[in-house]
């Protein structure tokens, strides 16, 4: 099931980010490779919001990070507003930074503990020459307000000051300083609470509508992937499973391995009966990954096929695909 | 501002009181309306303190005043051992925390040198490199300014391993948080993310560790000069204890005043190390 394929790319779309064949691997030295993105492929149209779903470990944060260029990626090209970012020098591709930012997952660590916030905003504004000290004034105040804080309150703190809401709610600020066009937003929710995930979620889904912004979230929580999301790609081992509009894959799962994340949501009945055909084992390691569908050994409708043959993606039902031998029937 | 002192800990408030004194004695030292600290005296010889009035830490065998002696030495090693911490930290500083920041081949060399350094005991190497660089003939001996400049360089290479080992650990610890990558994303360039965002934040486990290693550099000088490779003539105090030790039997409070001054200042500046560490750890512990 885990493949490749392009079958999903949309080129007649304003797409602001084209992802080719991407692939990165990091050398630990005696001959062993970790290949944590085998050969992806995306495509992101204007407006939209592009969910990455997977468990722990399938490459998704390596994946948004090489899409940044943080560290270069092995090989592909990685295309942002109509430049290839892979082959650019490194001036250029500073140049380009203020148009994609990110937000991280551990909300404390992204600020640091020496800086007050105010400091903390300015560092953009003033990388950027963003006008003068007085106007950098205001427009951090803009920011904080903007990311529902009180700037009179929160100015002079720091980092080990506030929640992890707060502090995640800083970042944002902080990621909108330069008038972004794309963010990546790394499980921004996934170090929080319920309650302050829906505030954080809301926080993102306003600026968005605000600033016109162009998302890519990553996260392995699936339900808080519904109710951002406009296209869901489901990510395993660093190759690509499904990707569909989030009702498709929930309602008309078609692959073996979303069936099982979404089964793995946790539904707060104590009565339901644990579901079987939950997967089982821990998946394989990214050093030597499984020949053909790297989804085998966990798949309950493995066969020979899979063992020796790669899957693509293509096309199951309108915008709907999947890289499966046997995918599941509607 | 006093008020705050008074309500540190006793250990804080001796410390810093001894350290104090030794500074400004260092640093006034010609201010003060005493005899020459290597004059002799012709009728006082090898006294015990308290024994002759004039002189409270007694004399030495030679007839020289003990206290001035002393408050001389104070000037000599306290320059010795800030003057080699200040330099072979700063040089530390630099490379570890580059090393750790940048990785790759230039970290890996870096590393093999530091663990070269370390390999070779500092005395050892201290020895060497006087013998070699400041070596005289038994007709014309290294001049003293000679000396003291090859024992200081010689002093900051034993220090830049220590503190640049303790600069790249604690780099590599704040480099991989988020908010470095942050900035990188921003494209703030990497000149100013390691003065911003680095420096600060390893700034205190240097500072830390540097206090240890003023302490290490003064015992390191005294025993140079017992090894009498050190300062020459009694002009610090591990100078004055390496003369002392020929008299010990006669005048032992020649060698023990000089070993108290070391002795307390070593404890002193640990004492400040740790209490840095310590109010680092509570504020780590806050994050």
């Amino acid at each position: 099931m885990a493949g490749s394929g392009k079958a999903h790319m949309r080129p007649d779309g304003d797409r602001i980010l084209v992802v080719d064949d991407l692939t990165v691997e990091f050398n630990l030295g005696r001959g062993k490779v970790v290949k944590a993105v085998s050969g992806i492929s995306l495509d992101l149209i204007r407006g939209e919001t592009l969910a990455i779903v997977g468990e722990s470990g399938c490459g998704k944060s390596t994946l948004g990070k090489a899409i940044l260029q943080l560290p270069k990626p092995t090989s592909g090209s990685v295309n942002f507003l109509s430049k290839e970012l892979t082959s650019m020098n490194k001036h250029d591709l500073r140049e380009m930074r203020p148009a994609m930012q990110m937000i991280f997952q551990d909300p404390i660590s992204s600020l640091d503990p020496r800086l007050p916030v105010s400091e903390v905003l300015a560092e953009p504004l003033r990388v950027w020459n963003r006008g003068n000290e007085v106007e950098i004034n205001e427009k951090i105040d803009e920011l904080l307000r903007a990311a529902n804080l009180d700037p009179a309150v929160v100015r002079d703190r720091r980092s080990y000051e506030f929640s992890g809401g707060q502090c995640q709610r800083i970042s944002i600020a902080r990621a909108l300083a330069l008038d972004p066009t794309m963010i990546i937003c790394d499980e921004p929710v996934s170090a929080l609470d319920v309650s302050v995930q829906a505030q954080i979620l809301n926080l993102l889904q306003d600026m968005k509508d605000r600033y016109g912004l162009t998302l890519i979230f990553i996260s392995h929580d699936l339900a808080v992937v519904k109710a951002v999301s406009t296209r869901v790609m489901v990510m395993y081992l660093g190759k690509v499973c499904e990707v569909a509009p989030p009702d498709d894959v929930y309602l008309r799962t078609r692959h073996h391995y979303t069936k099982a994340l979404v089964g793995s949501v946790p539904i707060p009945d104590p009565d339901r009966k644990i579901s079987a055909g939950l997967m089982q084992g821990e998946p394989p390691s990214t050093i030597d990954p499984p020949s053909g569908c790297r989804f085998r050994t966990r798949c309950p409708a493995a066969t020979e096929q899979c063992v020796n043959e790669e899957p693509q993606l293509r096309e199951v039902a309108v915008g709907h695909f999947v890289a499966c031998h046997h995918p599941l029937e509607d | 501002m006093f008020k705050k002192f008074m309500k540190k800990p006793i250990g804080f408030k001796l410390a810093s009181l001894w350290l104090f004194a030794v500074v400004f004695v260092s640093v006034t030292y010609d201010l003060f309306p005493y005899v020459q600290w290597d004059a002799i005296s012709d009728f006082s010889q090898g006294d015990g303190p308290f024994k002759v009035p004039g002189h409270i830490l007694g004399t030495s065998y030679d007839g020289m005043d003990m206290f001035t002696a002393t408050m001389h030495g104070a000037r000599m090693s306290t320059f010795v051992a800030v003057t080699s911490v200040f330099i072979g930290g700063g040089i530390g500083s630099l490379l570890g925390i580059s090393a750790a920041y940048y990785r790759g081949t230039y970290d890996k060399v870096m590393s093999s040198i530091f663990n070269m350094i370390l390999a070779i005991p500092n005395l050892v190497m201290s020895l060497a490199l006087i013998s070699v660089l400041a070596n005289g003939n038994s007709n014309q001996p290294a001049s003293d300014f000679r000396r003291v400049l090859v024992l200081t360089i010689s002093l900051t290479i034993v220090i830049i391993p220590i503190l640049g080992r303790i600069a790249r650990a604690s780099t590599l610890q704040w480099s991989s948080r988020e908010f470095v990558l942050a900035s990188k994303s921003i494209g703030t360039k990497n000149f100013e993310i390691i003065k911003r965002h680095i420096v600060p934040n390893v700034a205190p486990a240097i500072l830390a560790i540097g206090f240890f290693a003023i302490g290490v550099v003064m015992i390191a000088e005294g025993s140079l000069s017992i090894l009498g490779i050190g300062i020459p003539g009694g002009a610090s105090w591990g100078s004055l204890l390496a003369i002392g030790r020929a008299n010990l039997e006669y005048s032992p409070h020649e060698v023990y005043i000089p070993v108290a001054c070391i002795g307390l200042t070593v404890i002193s500046t640990n004492y400040f190390g740790d209490y840095i560490r310590a109010n680092l750890d509570k504020r780590e512990s806050k994050i």
